[in-house]
């Protein structure tokens, strides 16, 4: 098996200068992981720039790929899909009674909300991207879409399924997004854990189910839990479904929602977060001053950028966890 | 070190073919697909490629070019700068160091020094990781790589060891 090794290698070089480079080399690399931390802007917008150039490719490259791993998926579940058909049909019959009690739990919060006159959640602008390829590395998991600050994408921005979270854009191009997944060893979002109310960290770690660091904020956390985005630190929507609790005692795991190997398109949620009272003497309308009508003040709103570490104004809810400012910055 | 610019058209590009064959790797495992659903992550072929000459042809695929490779790895793939580009060139060191050793290798014994080239790489990307991010990241989804990374080494070998023995170890003399 001389293909396997077994082949002498050339000769005649110079060990002292090989030995050299190699050990500059090693150096060199070690600085740049080191002190590349600090010039990753510089790295990201070299990578932002491969992934537009090569979207189009990557669409290309994934279309047929995708194809055959749905035909290799359909030919598994023929073999099933009899006892499937069965259990689908006694789901449903489940979800049927659960539908509505829903719809009859909807009704009564309208009218509750109605009597007291409750400002609804604003259902947040979203767009709609496709995923053109998808990385998943021990180091590293991420994916990316094919919108960037062209369609109104921003770092930050949260990113779903139909199912429920999957991450955060961490990077843009002109027509294309990084996102960063709740996996990945990098992601640190803050949830809340329910019914308990109780907030906690996120932490991705590189294995299929984040860990939930419990540190900040007390209530108890059981297995079985389902966990939701807060809104804390004005980083994500509150609410999104992010999945449920698993595991026992210290190590709490969170068995995600979200299948974001199996999505093909997700939806980039643009989270506005009101701008801080810079001046509130400035600000504040004269007394007697004539109020401004409706269309001027729309046109007056400021461009939907959110200022880094602005707390959403949720006089309800208790504080945010103290990580969650720093969130932001966790790439 | 081979001068390049001193060769003519077919000696060119074939004393480019180690370092292209490298980076074609890369490329191909960056190609980002979840051909496996997320559950298996990606393998770090190019270490194969740059392992491989490192042994038969170090003269054609210098330090140099594994850390611009390793960089390549780290801007593909969305992880931090430097990572593995540190796991190559530390691979690339030790088949510099024990090259003796370990090109007179053969079969199962050639896998098992592939095994500890890629463990190391591992295990330096492994402690970057803390000294940069001071986190542990998970030790499974890593093993797990360099498990899949050492049993695709056949595969990889034997394209590149036809690739040697006809194209570029045919012309050593002159190359």
């Amino acid at each position: 098996m001389a293909w396997l090794g077994g082949a002498r290698p050339a000769r005649g070089r110079s060990a002292f200068g090989t030995r050299a480079s190699v050990a500059v080399c090693v150096v060199l690399s070690i600085a740049i992981a080191v002190f590349g931390k600090a010039e990753a802007p510089m790295f990201d917008a070299a990578r932002a720039s491969l992934s537009d150039v090569t979207a189009p490719a990557l669409l290309g490259v994934r279309a047929p790929l995708v194809a055959v791993g749905r035909w290799f998926d359909s030919m598994s579940t023929m073999f099933s899909v009899y006892r499937e058909n069965i259990a689908l049909r006694q789901e449903n019959a489940e979800l049927r009674k659960w539908q509505d009690v829903a719809l009859s739990l909807e009704n009564r919060l309208k009218r509750y909300e109605s009597l007291l006159n409750t400002a609804p959640d604003p259902a947040p602008p979203a767009v709609t991207a496709r995923v053109i390829g998808e990385s998943n590395r021990p180091f590293g998991k991420t994916m990316i879409l094919n919108a960037g600050t062209e369609q109104g994408v921003r770092k930050g921005q949260a990113v779903s399924d139909d199912r429920g979270l999957i991450g955060r854009i961490y990077l843009t191009g002109q027509r294309t997004s990084w996102v960063i997944l709740l996996t990945d060893v990098n992601s640190r979002v803050p949830v809340l854990i329910e019914p308990s109310q109780r907030r906690a960290i996120l932490a991705g770690d590189g294995t299929l189910a984040p860990v939930l660091d419990l540190d900040l904020g007390a209530g108890a956390a059981h297995a079985g839990d389902r966990v939701v985005s807060t809104g804390d630190g004005g980083l994500l929507p509150a609410g999104l479904p992010v999945g449920v609790i698993m595991g026992e005692g210290n190590e709490l795991r969170v068995s995600l929602y979200a299948a974001s190997a199996a999505s093909d398109y997700v939806r980039v949620l643009d989270y506005l977060v009101p701008p801080p009272p810079s001046d509130p003497a400035a600000t504040a309308p004269a007394i007697g001053a004539p109020k401004p009508p409706q269309a001027a003040v729309a046109a007056e709103r400021p461009p939907p950028a959110r200022p880094a570490g602005v707390i959403r104004p949720t006089p309800a809810l208790p504080t945010a966890p103290a990580g969650a400012a720093a969130v932001e910055e966790d790439r | 070190m081979v001068d390049l610019l001193s060769l003519n058209p077919p000696r060119f590009f074939a004393a480019l073919l180690p370092v292209a064959s490298a980076v074609l790797l890369t490329v191909m495992v960056n190609i980002p697909l979840s051909l496996a659903y997320g559950l298996f992550p990606a393998p770090m072929l190019a270490l194969a490629a740059i392992y491989f000459w490192a042994l038969v042809r170090p003269d054609l695929m210098p330090p140099g070019a594994v850390l611009i490779i390793g960089l390549l790895e780290d801007l593909l793939s969305g992880g931090p700068p430097g990572l593995w580009a540190s796991g190559f060139v530390a691979a690339y060191a030790l088949a510099d160091r024990q090259r003796e050793i370990l090109a007179g290798l053969s079969g199962a014994a050639a896998l098992i020094g592939f095994a500890a080239a890629t463990l190391l790489a591992a295990m330096m990307a492994y402690v970057l990781t803390w000294v940069v991010y001071h986190q542990w990241p998970a030790l499974a989804p890593l093993l797990l790589a360099c498990v899949i990374t050492v049993a695709l080494y056949p595969l990889i070998a034997l394209p590149l060891a036809w690739t040697h023995r006809r194209v570029v170890g045919a012309m050593r003399g002159e190359v």
